[in-house]
């Protein structure tokens, strides 16, 4: 979160993407960084023990998502 | 805390602060009240004094007194305040506005050479004691404080609503961590600044996860709410500077999942001085020092930092040490202390910080051979979160007195004993891949030809606690080490 | 009686000012693209995948990775990684 908002100070548009457990974590970090709105995008939990495959469908899964938080 | 008369330290006072409201009129100064004996006994030397000399008399309770001479009431106490009159009658000879001398009670001797006179008060007995002045009443001193002291406070000030219980009002803010706190009133947090010679504007550190600046009076707010006394407070000081630091790395330790929380180990002659516990029940509940002083860096963290459970905090199941996690080692030890084997200099009031977990207990009540003890700690250390885990996690080992004694005995110092117990950490890479015992976790296969230490070197930071009964000691594990993780952290404690 | 109580304020006070986001460029094709991998376990197959997709729309990929997923990056690398992308993904924490 602290990178992103620094990124996005330096103006590069960015996005952060973690697993649904960092969903409250991630709102009350941007809130306390005056940042509300910094872009984040969340896959499924857990991630740990998923298998390379479940990995990249993960990945798969997330990308419109992501492309979606990066450009207008 | 001692009585008000020796709590109410007084700092230098710049000459454009309060003070140069109450800048002494030049020549002789007396500050007494009517309700005072040995001032009613100088009241007719004062009058007489009045009549020949440049005298100046302020009275703190009735402006009618002395009789025959034209004093000044000192009604709201702020010239006895500002100029530290603990006693009345005090006399002071003033030159160009700065007080040069003074004495306080009556002594004709002092008088005498004070003012000048030869001959003042020889019908007086040679001395007497004075008597307290209003303004180091104890029943007055923190409303004083506020008055006087109070602009200097920065805090914004939260107004309770009329009907509101004011430690309901404390929840209803998320300003605790749970268990009740005490209300920050200005006068107990003037009275909590006391504790320290710091300017209460000084910057103590940069609290993550917000990255805060703190200064010693939001520090001092943490310690009026977690119960401190003012002489806790250097303590609290001391341990927010060391957990907020890279190396410590507070904010990793806050958002980690794993159980930890920061565990501070104090000791020094101050631990003693302020009360703290190092004895029976040392790593539970009932002493204020211990408890108060972990609770209130906690506070810090929380309402300074903002880093907060379900926030930034997520810890899967936490320990109930993050309430609080603060104890001193035993001053009779046979080990140098932990924080001298840190560098903290001999003999010195000195914490280490360690981000770590819940206690858990060894029980080893038969081994009267230093080696045998040393193998049934090593046993217990062994498997430290993981039996198929190392390298990755330092341990704090605090040896009861009764298990300190047995390696004591047998002339083992620290480094001895940390010796003896990493000769017995050594694990076969066989035992430690994923699989092996039949528990998928563990280390890659590549690693079963190697032979691999529990921990790091200097992982095991030995101290000496608890009640002189019982032959146990506890291990309190900690999070990821190193320059990824938590690194323990000590500090000399300042003023 | 009824005069008012008041306490200090325990908390950083902070009262910052809420920011937007920078605007966005329309696409991805053409541009450079920074996966920043925050170095937990999994993130960089996560992060493979990501970077093979965003080749197949025209994107120009730049892997980074964080030291410790503990602490914000190096100065030294988000300077780097501002100077030579257009937009940053940062992944994979759980």
């Amino acid at each position: 979160m602290h990178d992103i908002s620094d990124l996005e100070l330096r103006g590069v548009p960015s996005v952060f993407v973690a697993s649904a457990e960092f969903v409250d974590a991630a709102a009350a970090q941007g809130a306390s960084l005056g940042f509300s709105a910094v872009a984040r995008v969340f896959t499924p939990h857990p991630i740990q023990d998923r298998t390379d495959d479940e990995m990249r469908a993960y990945a798969d899964a997330a990308y419109d998502e992501i492309v979606t938080a990066v450009t207008s | 805390m001692n009585s008000a008369a020796t709590d109410t330290r007084r700092r230098e006072q710049s000459p454009t602060d309060e003070s140069s409201s109450h800048v002494l009129p030049d020549g002789l100064v007396a500050v007494v009240k009517a309700e005072c004996e040995t001032c009613q006994m100088v009241a007719p030397l004062l009058a007489d004094l009045a009549r020949r000399a440049d005298l100046t008399v302020f009275t703190q309770d009735d402006p009618a007194f002395p009789p025959g001479v034209a004093a000044v009431h000192d009604g709201d106490l702020g010239v006895s305040w500002h100029h530290d009159i603990e006693t009345v009658p005090t006399i002071m000879r003033v030159v160009d506005g700065r007080e040069v001398e003074r004495t306080v009670g009556w002594s004709r001797d002092e008088w005498r050479r004070l003012t000048g006179d030869p001959g003042l008060g020889a019908e007086l007995p040679p001395s007497r004691p004075g008597c307290g002045s209003m303004s180091v009443d104890p029943d007055r001193v923190d409303e004083l404080r506020v008055r006087f002291a109070g602009g200097r406070l920065r805090s914004r000030r939260v107004e309770l609503a009329a009907r509101e219980d004011d430690i309901e009002a404390m929840y209803a803010r998320g300003w605790t961590d749970g268990l009740p706190v005490v209300p920050p009133t200005e006068e107990r947090v003037l009275r909590m600044l006391e504790g320290t010679p710091r300017d209460p504007a000084d910057v103590v550190a940069t609290v993550p996860p917000d990255l805060v600046d703190v200064s010693v009076e939001k520090v001092a707010i943490s310690a009026v709410m977690a119960g401190c006394l003012p002489e806790h407070l250097p303590w609290v000081l001391t341990a927010v500077e060391a957990v907020c630091n890279n190396e410590f790395n507070i904010h990793g330790v806050l958002a980690t999942t794993m159980p930890v929380g920061p565990v501070i180990v104090a000791s020094g002659p101050g631990t003693r001085a302020i009360g703290m516990n190092s004895g029976v029940n040392a790593l539970g509940q009932g002493n204020r020092a211990n408890l108060t002083i972990g609770r209130a860096l906690q506070l810090v963290v929380r309402n300074v930092g903002g880093g907060r459970p379900g926030g930034v905090d997520r810890a899967t199941h936490g320990n109930p040490g993050k309430i609080s996690f603060c104890f001193a080692e035993r001053s009779d030890s046979p080990f140098t202390t932990l924080a001298e084997s840190r560098g903290a200099t001999p003999g010195a009031d000195a914490i280490t910080v360690f981000a770590g977990e819940g206690p858990r207990c060894v029980v080893d009540q038969i081994s009267r051979r230093p080696e045998s003890l040393a193998q049934s700690l090593a046993a217990c250390l062994r498997t430290l979160h993981s039996p198929k885990l190392v390298l990755g996690f330092d341990a704090i080992l605090v040896l009861g007195p009764e298990h300190a004694r047995v390696f004591a005995d047998a002339g083992w110092d620290r480094e001895r004993v940390l010796a003896e117990l990493d000769a017995r950490l050594r694990i076969p890479g066989t035992e430690l891949v994923r699989g092996a015992g039949g528990i998928d976790e563990g280390l890659p296969a590549t690693f079963a030809d190697h032979t691999l230490p529990k921990f790091r070197p200097g992982g095991i930071l030995l101290a000496c606690a608890g009640g002189g009964a019982g032959l146990f000691s506890e291990i309190i594990g900690g999070w990821a080490n190193g320059e990824i993780g938590s690194q323990p952290v000590t500090r000399e404690v300042q003023p | 009686m009824s005069s008012p109580r008041y306490v200090l304020d325990p908390t950083s006070e902070r009262h910052v000012a809420q920011r937007e986001r920078l605007a966005r460029p329309a696409g991805l094709a053409g541009l450079r693209v920074g996966l920043l991998d925050i170095s937990k376990p999994r993130g960089d197959v996560f992060l493979d995948r990501l970077e093979a997709r965003l080749a197949e729309a025209g994107a120009r990929v730049n892997r980074y990775r964080k030291p410790t997923f503990t602490k914000p990056a190096p100065v030294d690398l988000r300077h780097e990684i501002a100077t030579q992308c257009d937009v940053v993904i940062e992944a994979l924490a759980d």
